[in-house]
């Protein structure tokens, strides 16, 4: 869809046409909440800020003496924030506790067999698990079970900051609060055992959480079910060092099968009582307050606000995933489809005399120009050169810098020029073809510049009389600076490699206005150009398609243009384009129904150009969405790796285009960065536009050239 | 347009262009408001960073880099002149001021325990004193065993207060080899420009226990290689050979240079439980200050007027540019005499009962810092004047003549 842009009239367009910075702000906040639901429903899953790494064991130097002998239950609170002391369970006491939980397949089972025995217990639970089955945390509460903390991701702590500490607590009564409207003092590190095994790197962990109001539970007997020894060895390693000893039991209620662990539990159940053990929950085992306190107000409407929006974010997840893979799917089928047909195309335009008979008779050449004082005395002088027969119309669109005054004291011999009052692009063209004295009409921008064999390239396809129209190929001249870099790559990669597919799919959608060719023939056929959309050219191409000719892509004809210098100046030229592509598609909405050429277009050529052209370059920002939680919340050297495995694969892409079109490829170098900057101004650009034709576009869709926004569109030469 | 034309149209055929802006030739005098900007906001980032030693503030900021580029294209502009003179002169300007901060920091270490006996060597230490004159190493000073002034002090105050002398003596050493790294750069241009690199790379990559050479040679050639292709960065923009290549280039190499810096960060914690400061890596240090400098060079306007919204700054960025040795100097002496001045608070009922969490704020000590260096360097600014050969002044804040504000209100 390579078009040129008029430099001039985007500097002269007033002030309030200039972007608001709003078009920023709405499409980065819906990206913004897309994040938040990704990192929400990570959390709920454990993707987010996993943490797999275990501290060694190290020396135990700064650990008091008595804490490591002493019992289970540390308490490093308040007053004993200084001198932390440790509590044993009492004697013929038992509390059993449950680790990682709630799990959906094994804790009902649990909680089952507790309650068959009439049993209270304790259950650590994560925040990730509390978030997926708030149901089940509402369970073993109203079963009269104590809940404790067991961090949110369960990551060994003794790697963490302080605020991802505080972080992993708060975040877990959130979810508890949410869910079961309570909030726990008690507190396990995950990867912990006995309070012996207490060190240097873990100890001021148990401080600093002390120091927030939790009381540390460690364990008396590690059963080590979650090594699945076997039922018998779970039940030998719960029973008590010396008889009668009170004793805090660990079990595990999730991550992985646990049916050894059930039908332990009923034994040790069973053997415990038969040896006159009570079974109860650690605080009410030590005569403390209950652990767990019901919250209100704000914190409990935090937390059910919390869950809530994990629920809707797990419930959207695979709509985003479902259209990443649309993405993956059409950009991959892109990639495809290039590779398969551009080789084809390759091929086929190196075939001498393929169009039949050489085209030698003169062609017309217009060159609409508005304002184009700077440039048009080159692209004339660039036209002088020509090794074609042509004769050369200038149509003047009321220019007001003396554009035409500068034609005509150039006073060339081939050059008529014709002043007439501004009246848009597709007037000025129109002018120009009734004008015409030849039967191929050659079309360029008043600030193009044609190499001496372009128009001689462009026009030997009409040796066939089956084509109707030819479109050459533009190039970005100033591509010394960054933004030129860029497009120049878009223009070698999207527009030449592009248009050479949809050349052998014979459905080239548009034909660049900086370099093109129509039988006068075709135009008249169509009824000439058109004003009812912003990209006459694209509009025309359609037209000329849908009645029946042959449009094919001219490689070698290259014109010479200049790109936007400026990102606000790309901006508007991009908008004109998209919104206008848009236009023009939905002016020839009909074509998917209609019979012959017109449907071939409309069947094959249009859901094609949606397709890559609207919808993949709207769903693109997924992508991106992806690529940030992929890199901030999970693995991000994984992310970074298949991305860069992506960009790698543009590049040998992209590198094959610049060879097709015999281009140098040191540009490439900017494609990294363009892949993180300038893809995404397109995509918002065109977001922008589509914004623009669902909303108001529509009502005004006959006649906006001038009204309101649309005056985006310059006032045309 | 005249791109286009260039290299599309036979040159017999090309109709004169109005050409475009021809690129701003090596300036000849006037400030480059730019350059001032990225000067001061180096000395904030300094500031903040030894007050609040935020881990982030030297990847938002690589002041260090920065400031060796700006003097290093000052210095190549400098060297159209005969390169002793050149030197003479810079070592003229940044010796006094340095002397000054010496004398007054050896005197208070004398007084405060840290006399020639202290450590055992009275030869050695007078010898070594030879630093603080040319500090072609680093100027000695009193780890510990500092009484404190009674106690008011950490026992090492004064190696808090020499934290910053590291930079004039990097600088004092890229001065003395700067004839010689333009000559080569002007011959070979990229090699002598990832030179430095490659030295810091190949010394911190393959010799991490830095035992090969005596410590104060590594020290001063670490530093010299970490920033020194910032230096020549800014040679080569002073040079115009930024210029010369397709514009494209840099800023699409750039980033993937920070990228590879921040990625060496990143994959070597030190502490699992902390963000890593990228100070602790000297590779990735250069190679990230490298990266935004070359950004930095790159965008470089070259303002002769400031922009309209940055014009309320002229007279702070004027004023730290035209003290720029005094602050970095004597920020770290006020930051420290911060803390006995707000430990004295402590001992204020009221402020022990309502205010502690001002008193145990970092930005109270920064509230209290800078007025602090204000009076430094009211107290001492002036020898920067001295030896420019510059009419002292006290405090050189701009001021506008009122006529002149008029008048251009007028226009």
């Amino acid at each position: 869809m390579s078009r040129h842009q008029r430099r001039r009239q985007s500097l002269l367009r007033p002030r309030r046409l200039a972007a608001p910075p709003l078009r920023f702000v709405m499409p980065l906040s819906l990206l913004a909440c897309l994040l938040v639901l990704l990192v929400l429903r990570g959390l709920s899953t454990n993707e987010v800020f996993h943490d797999t790494r275990i501290a060694e064991s190290v020396d135990k130097t700064t650990v008091p003496e008595d804490l490591l002998t002493g019992g289970p239950v540390i308490d490093a609170r308040g007053d004993h924030k200084a001198n932390p002391v440790s509590y044993r369970i009492p004697d013929k006491t038992v509390v059993l506790s449950f680790d990682d939980g709630p799990s959906p397949e094994w804790t009902p089972k649990i909680l089952s067999v507790l309650k068959a025995h009439d049993i209270r217990a304790d259950f650590f639970v994560t925040g990730a698990m509390t978030t997926r089955n708030p149901e089940l945390i509402r369970q073993i509460v109203g079963d009269g079970h104590e809940i404790g903390l067991h961090t949110f991701t369960h990551p060994d702590l003794a790697f963490q900051s302080h605020s991802r500490i505080g972080w992993e607590l708060a975040q877990t009564q959130l979810a508890l609060a949410g869910v079961a409207g309570v909030h726990s003092s008690l507190f396990r590190p995950p990867y912990s055992s006995n309070a012996s095994a207490m060190d240097d790197w873990n100890y001021p962990v148990i401080k600093y959480v002390g120091a927030h109001g939790y009381l540390t539970a460690f364990i008396d007997r590690d059963t080590d079910d979650w090594k699945r020894p076997g039922v018998e060895e779970i039940v030998k390693a719960a029973m008590p060092s010396t008889p009668g000893a009170g004793e805090l039991i660990l079990l595990h209620d999730a991550g992985g099968d646990r049916a050894e662990t059930v039908e332990a539990l009923e034994q040790i159940i069973v053997k415990l009582q038969g040896e006159g053990y009570r079974f109860t929950t650690i605080s009410d085992a030590l005569g403390a307050s209950p652990a767990m306190v019901p919250v209100h107000g704000f914190q409990l409407w935090a937390g059910k606000g919390f869950i809530g929006a994990t629920q809707v974010a797990v419930y959207t997840l695979p709509l985003l995933v479902g259209l990443l893979a649309l993405v993956g799917f059409l950009n991959f089928g892109r990639f495809a489809l290039m590779i398969v047909l551009a080789p084809v195309h390759a091929r086929r335009s190196k075939r001498q005399g393929a169009w039949g008979p050489p085209v030698t008779e003169p062609v017309t050449v217009l060159v609409p120009a508005y304002n184009e004082r700077e440039c048009i005395a080159n692209t004339l002088n660039s036209l002088a050169a020509s090794d074609y027969p042509i004769e050369v119309i200038v149509i003047d669109d009321g220019s007001t810098d003396g554009t035409a005054d500068i034609v005509e004291e150039m006073d060339l011999p081939f050059v008529r020029l014709i002043r007439k009052v501004n009246g848009g692009k597709p007037s000025a063209l129109n002018a120009g073809v009734a004008a015409a004295s030849y039967d191929i009409v050659v079309m360029m921008d008043g600030d193009t510049v044609f190499e001496p064999s372009t128009v001689r390239e462009l026009v030997q396809p009409f040796g066939d009389p089956g084509i109707g129209a030819v479109a050459g190929n533009a190039k970005v001249g100033n591509r010394d600076s960054l933004i030129g870099a860029w497009q120049h790559i878009e223009y070698v990669l999207g527009h030449n490699l592009d248009r050479r597919m949809y050349d052998v799919l014979n459905v080239i959608p548009t034909i660049p206005g900086a370099v093109g060719a129509f039988r006068k023939e075709a135009l008249r056929a169509v009824g000439g150009m058109s004003d009812d959309t912003l990209a006459e050219d694209t509009d025309i191409t359609m037209a000329v398609l849908s009645d029946g000719w042959r449009i094919v892509y001219a490689e070698r004809a290259r014109a010479w243009t200049e790109a936007p210098a400026s990102l606000q100046q790309l901006w508007s030229q991009r908008y004109r384009w998209s919104y206008g592509s848009m236009q023009a598609m939905w002016k020839h909405r009909r074509a998917v129904i209609a019979r012959g050429p017109a449907g071939r277009f409309g069947r094959i050529g249009l859901p094609l150009v949606v397709l890559f052209g609207v919808v993949a370059p709207l769903l693109a920002p997924l992508v991106d969405l992806f690529l940030l939680y992929g890199i901030l919340f999970t693995d991000a050297s994984l992310t970074l790796a298949s991305w860069g495995g992506f960009i790698a694969m543009q590049a040998l892409l992209s590198w094959y285009a610049f060879r097709l079109d015999r281009e140098k490829p040191w540009h490439l170098i900017s494609l990294p960065l363009q892949q993180v900057v300038y893809r995404q101004l397109m995509y918002i650009v065109l977001l922008q536009s589509t914004i623009t034709a669902l909303t108001g576009g529509r009502l005004r869709w006959q006649k906006l050239r001038r009204t309101g926004e649309v005056a985006a569109a310059p006032v045309e030469a | 347009m005249s791109d286009t034309i260039r290299l599309r149209i036979p040159e017999q055929l090309r109709r004169d262009l109005p050409a475009d802006p021809p690129p701003p030739a090596a300036r000849k005098g006037g400030r480059d408001r730019y350059l001032d900007l990225l000067r001061a906001l180096a000395l904030v980032r300094v500031v903040l960073y030894h007050n609040f030693g935020w881990f982030f503030l030297p990847l938002l900021f690589p002041s260090m880099g920065v400031m060796f580029a700006l003097a290093g294209s000052l210095m190549t502009r400098s060297l159209s002149r005969p390169a002793l003179g050149v030197i003479r002169g810079r070592l003229r300007r940044l010796l006094p001021p340095m002397w000054l901060f010496g004398a007054i920091v050896v005197a208070l270490q004398v007084l405060d325990g840290g006399g020639p006996d202290s450590d055992g060597h009275p030869a050695w230490w007078w010898a070594k004193l030879a630093f603080w004159v040319l500090p072609l190493s680093t100027p000695p000073f009193a780890a510990d065993g500092l009484h404190g002034f009674g106690g008011h002090l950490e026992s090492g105050w004064a190696t808090q207060l020499v934290v910053p002398l590291w930079y004039l003596r990097a600088y004092l050493w890229y001065v003395l080899l700067s004839p010689l790294m333009l000559k080569a750069l002007r011959r070979f241009p990229l090699v002598t420009l990832f030179t430095p690199l490659a030295i810091v790379i190949v010394m911190n990559g393959f010799f991490p226990d830095q035992d090969v050479v005596w410590p104060r040679v590594w020290e001063t050639a670490n530093d010299f290689a970490m920033f020194g292709s910032c230096w020549i960065l800014g040679m080569a923009h002073q040079e115009g050979l930024l210029r010369r290549i397709p514009q494209y280039v840099l800023p699409s190499i750039a980033p993937l240079i920070m990228v590879a810096g921040f990625w060496y960060l990143q994959t070597r914690p030190v502490d699992p439980t902390q963000q890593t400061d990228i100070e602790a890596w000297p590779i990735a240090q250069a190679v990230w200050s490298f990266g935004f400098v070359a950004m930095l060079l790159h965008i470089s306007p070259s303002w002769e007027q400031w922009p309209a919204p940055l014009e309320r700054w002229n007279g702070l960025v004027s004023l730290l540019n035209s003290r720029a040795v005094s602050v970095y100097l004597w920020h770290v002496t006020a930051l420290v005499c911060a803390v006995p001045l707000i430990d004295r608070l402590w001992e204020v009922d009221f402020f022990y009962a309502h205010l502690k969490w001002l008193l145990t704020s970092q930005w109270f000590t920064l509230l209290v810092g800078i007025p602090l260096l204000a009076l430094l360097v009211l107290v001492f600014g002036w020898v920067e004047d001295v030896a420019a050969r510059r009419r002292p002044r006290l405090f050189p804040y701009p001021r506008r003549p009122r006529r002149l504000r008029g008048r251009r209100r007028n226009a």
